[in-house]
């Protein structure tokens, strides 16, 4: 056959057909253990030739190009993976094995001894509503007594977790530590805590095996993280029945401002609810905060935060020694908080800077003697994270603590200065995303102790399957005495006590289990008597660090949201055994502020037809130990066991275009005589039981919010 | 002669050349576009989606493949019943949906999806995510109607969830019905650009309207 030009236009037009002398390439694709991966994407690069992988890893497709082409193959969670290969007429066998990406999102998150509250973390056993919505009181620290670890202490504010009194434990507001989270309270009256949930975004509660980013607690730190933007312009109305309040948010392009204000009066309250405290001038109080957001940059964000609160009260103790005689005991406590941070991502650091400023004054009138107590305290922190491995990440950080506490009673007047300085540097490394751990080490210096110390810091996460794993840490922690006792006698060491924790977590489908054991062991423990109330003859005790004490126990969580329509539930059981000798404690005991046993059911429950929410609450401790000078045994009685079951309704409703809640609360519902202690004269003779204020106490209140745009329109 | 017919064909084969490249890129859209219809299970989703992404890497230059790809994403994640994976697919959408952003900035379309994305994040835990999502949906689909009034996919998918929030909560039917409406208008004035835009949501809304007709007698 002649070759003419007819020949060529038809080769040219057919051209496409000629090399479409096609390549099958075919293989399975799987992970390193061998396990098939469906689903993932092969294709040759720059093309669109490829297949998605069968159930079974393998895949089949087939293409015209032709030479040396790039092969591709990628899947969610795996590196991706390429690799030139040269076509041949035919088909190709080819096997692929992916290896698995170690990234954050895919890696065990190390959760030994601690519970998280975030809308934006995987493995978080709560939501920040949770928090709102637990006890009667929508206070932070009531609703984490519902959680294992924490002791339930009806007579005292603070959080007493594991055997550990209220001072072993530190509130930490954006990566900084605050002096009072509580403000001050008359004897047998709790505060409530000082900051709304509200102003949150993340909690995390640990109870115990912390990280090296934070110091000053044997025991527990609670790490709260304010919220970033808001996200709307809107005003609130707050209608309570000892109080009002109002709120405005204000919202720009890239700037926020918040302020709120509140006004409380007790006592018409106290007049209708009989008390069994006798008052003289119920509490009174104004409280003022205001709050400023900036973004600067893409990931900067600037957030400013002020707080101020004022209020008095005045009561009547009975004196157990001149019985009918009463003693006066007034209170005037006024906190101002304020701090600022910053955090931005530059290059591939993650930086964070912060500065707060706290100033908390207490006027006391206790039986015709003034006190003042003011302690000022300025910080500074710093910390810078980066990844600096393919699977390990650093943290760096320093802080420093500037306190002065001022002292006066009645003419004496006593002054101490700290300086307190520590660094730490973390790591977090993934091994595999099954394991992985937090190593981190901690050094501290306390300007009046004049000493140092190194704390280390670890704990691993091994995931077993799909939903459950191992946690285990080990820890240091250490604490510079209390004020009281540092204003008596100079040489004072740190308290310091070591961690060691084994957990189990399943983390379900809208079921949480969780089972922690743990020991904690006190090492010099501070030792003295500064008060001998309540403990009246007891031997005065020298000063010394010569204190100890151990913790153990074992902390059960369970939580079920998904087995009943509209419904939630946990419960959570800790067994606690725990002896020390601290204080003026004249010999080893179980001390006042521990339960053996503490028991907790919470459930809510969503009503559609009614708009209304329902959380119930019930706790259950056992009885703690009282002092009774007539009993040999030091601390050798106990209370009877605490009972206490409360109710909170929020009512959601809509009346002329805004939004309001009602909420209604009843604490202790079912009347429980609860005890938490009893009181003695100084000869024994006389004994005075420690009572909550009321039997029960209600709370009705009316929040409306106002300009809050329809969410959906 | 030779070289006036060299020429031509090198023109032809030019010409053709370009063209059949598009063909071909408008032929892969339009098939895999065509198969959005007959996804049965997330195995068939996950196989169009990386279809759709293989076009787009290939491309390089064109949106419309990782916006389809990142909206079966957004599909998968409704239809899958394992709740833990569904913030995953979402994950997924967002970051593919980050691509076809930076390809063809302010695109009402791409607004729309976005908007879909924090209406599925919302799905999966309303009660606490409704703060957070809840004004990210809205600013979404505000933003999708300020840069093309005339699509009517945001105020499909605004009625969809105003349908299903409860009465005292500003939702409902009677809230729901005139945004649908005018939803529908839209959709009837709504002509795509060209074959492979996005042109979803009519025949879900014509359905939908009708059962709801249904259900009120």
């Amino acid at each position: 056959m002649k070759f003419n030009r007819h020949h060529l236009l038809a080769a040219l037009i057919l051209f496409p057909f000629f090399i479409n002398a096609q390549t099958k390439i075919s293989g399975k694709i799987s992970d390193t253990n061998n396990s098939p991966l469906p689903g993932a994407n092969i294709y040759i690069k720059d093309t669109y030739d490829g297949v998605t992988s069968k159930e079974d890893g393998s895949f089949s497709f087939r293409t015209n190009e032709k030479g040396e082409v790039i092969l591709v193959a990628s899947f969610v969670g795996y590196k991706k993976y390429e690799n030139k290969i040269s076509l041949k007429k035919g088909e190709m066998k080819i096997d692929i094995i992916l290896e698995e990406e170690i990234t954050q999102m895919n890696a065990v998150v190390v959760s030994a001894g601690s519970f998280e509250a975030s809308d934006e973390k995987k493995g978080v056993i709560l939501k920040p509503l949770d928090v709102v919505t637990t006890g009667a009181t929508a206070d932070l620290y009531t609703s984490l007594n519902t959680l294992p670890g924490a002791q339930k202490i009806g007579e005292t504010e603070g959080l007493f977790v594991r055997g550990g009194s209220a001072v072993e434990s530190k509130t930490i507001i954006d990566e900084m530590i605050v002096q009072k989270p509580f403000s001050s309270s008359v004897p047998d009256l709790p505060s409530r805590g000082r900051f709304s949930p509200m102003l949150f975004k993340g909690t995390v509660f640990s109870t115990g095996g912390y990280s090296a980013q934070y110091g000053q607690a044997l025991s527990s730190a609670l790490i709260l993280k304010s919220q970033d933007m808001p996200t709307q312009t809107i005003s609130a109305i707050n209608l309570m029945v000892f109080g009002l309040g109002g709120a405005h948010t204000q919202l720009w392009e890239n700037t926020a401002v918040s302020v709120e204000a509140g006004y409380y009066n007790l006592n018409p309250y106290n007049n209708v609810f009989k008390q069994r405290v006798d008052w003289n001038k119920s509490p009174v109080g104004v409280s003022g905060s205001a709050s400023f957001r900036q973004k600067v940059t893409k990931n900067g964000l600037l957030k400013a935060f002020v707080s101020y609160s004022k209020s008095e009260l005045s009561l009547y103790l009975p004196d157990l020694d001149n019985l009918p005689n009463k003693t006066f005991y007034g209170l005037e406590p006024e906190n101002y908080y304020s701090n600022v941070s910053y955090r931005d991502i530059v290059g591939d650091w993650n930086l964070f800077g912060g500065f707060s400023y706290s100033l908390d004054k207490d006027r006391i009138n206790a039986a015709g003697n003034s006190i003042a107590q003011d302690q000022r305290l300025v910080q500074s922190k710093f910390t810078m994270n980066k990844k600096i491995t393919e699977s390990s990440y650093l943290t760096v950080g320093a802080e420093i603590q500037n306190t002065l506490y001022d002292d006066k009673f009645n003419q004496l007047n006593v002054k101490m200065t700290e300086v307190y300085t520590a660094g730490f540097v973390e790591s977090d490394i993934y091994f595999t995303n099954d394991l992985a751990a937090k190593i981190g080490i901690r050094a501290e210096h306390s300007g009046i102790l004049d000493k140092y110390n190194v704390a280390p810091r670890i704990s691993f996460a091994y995931r077993l399957g799909n939903y459950d794993q191992f946690n285990f840490a080990y820890g240091k922690f250490y604490q510079t005495p209390e004020k009281n006792y540092l204003i008596q006698y100079d040489k004072f060491d740190y308290e310091n006590a070591d961690h060691y924790i084994a957990n189990y977590q399943y983390l379900g489908e809208g079921q949480t289990f969780r089972i922690e054991l743990y020991y904690k062991q006190y090492h010099n423990l501070v030792k003295g008597t500064i008060y001998n109330y309540p403990y009246f003859n007891l031997p005065i005790v020298p000063f010394s660090n010569n204190g100890t004490g151990y913790a153990k126990g074992v902390d059960v969580f369970w939580r079920d949201g998904s087995s009943f329509r509209n419904c939630d539930y946990w419960i959570s059981y800790s067994y606690l055994d725990t002896k020390r000798e601290f204080s003026n404690y004249p010999t080893t005991a179980f001390p006042t502020f521990a339960s053996p046993h503490t028991f907790s059911v919470v459930f809510k429950r969503w009503f559609d037809p009614i708009s209304a929410f329902v959380a119930l609450t019930y706790i259950h401790a056992s009885g703690r130990p009282y002092f009774n000078p007539n009993n040999s045994e030091f601390l050798g009685d106990r209370t009877n066991s605490y009972n206490n079951l409360s109710m909170n309704v929020s009512f959601l409703a809509k009346w002329f275009g805004s939004y309001s809640v009602i909420f209604f609360s009843v604490d202790n519902l079912l009347g429980f005589a609860n005890v938490y202690g009893y009181r003695y004269s100084t000869d024994g003779k006389i004994s005075n039981p420690v009572l909550p204020p009321t039997l029960r106490s209600v709370f009705l209140g009316l929040f409306i919010s106002i300009g809050e745009t329809n969410q959906y329109q | 002669m030779k070289n006036l017919i060299a020429a031509l064909l090198f023109i032809l084969c030019f010409t053709n050349f370009v063209h059949a490249d598009d063909t071909k890129y408008i032929d892969a859209m339009k098939k895999n576009i065509e198969q959005m219809n007959s996804m049965k299970s997330v195995e068939d989703m996950v196989d169009l989606t990386n279809a759709f992404l293989r076009i787009g890497n290939a491309e390089k230059t064109k949106w419309l493949p990782f916006y389809y790809a990142s909206y079966i994403y957004i599909i998968t994640s409704f239809s899958d019943t394992v709740k833990s994976k569904k913030d995953s697919y979402l994950d997924e959408a967002v970051k593919v949906l980050a691509i076809a952003d930076s390809l063809q900035p302010n695109e009402s379309e791409i607004y729309v999806l976005k908007g879909l994305i924090s209406q599925a994040r919302l799905q999966i835990d309303p009660m606490s995510r409704y703060m957070k999502y809840g004004q990210e949906m809205n600013s979404n689909f505000g933003k999708a109607i300020e840069l093309d009034p005339k699509n009517p996919r945001p105020e499909y998918l605004m009625g969809m969830t105003l349908y299903y929030t409860p009465e005292q909560f500003g939702g409902g039917l009677k809230t729901a019905k005139p945004v649908f409406e005018n939803s529908l208008k839209k959709f009837n004035e709504f002509v795509p650009k060209d074959e492979i835009m996005p042109a979803w949501g009519k025949t879900q809304l014509e359905s939908f309207l009708k059962q709801i007709t249904n259900q009120e007698k």
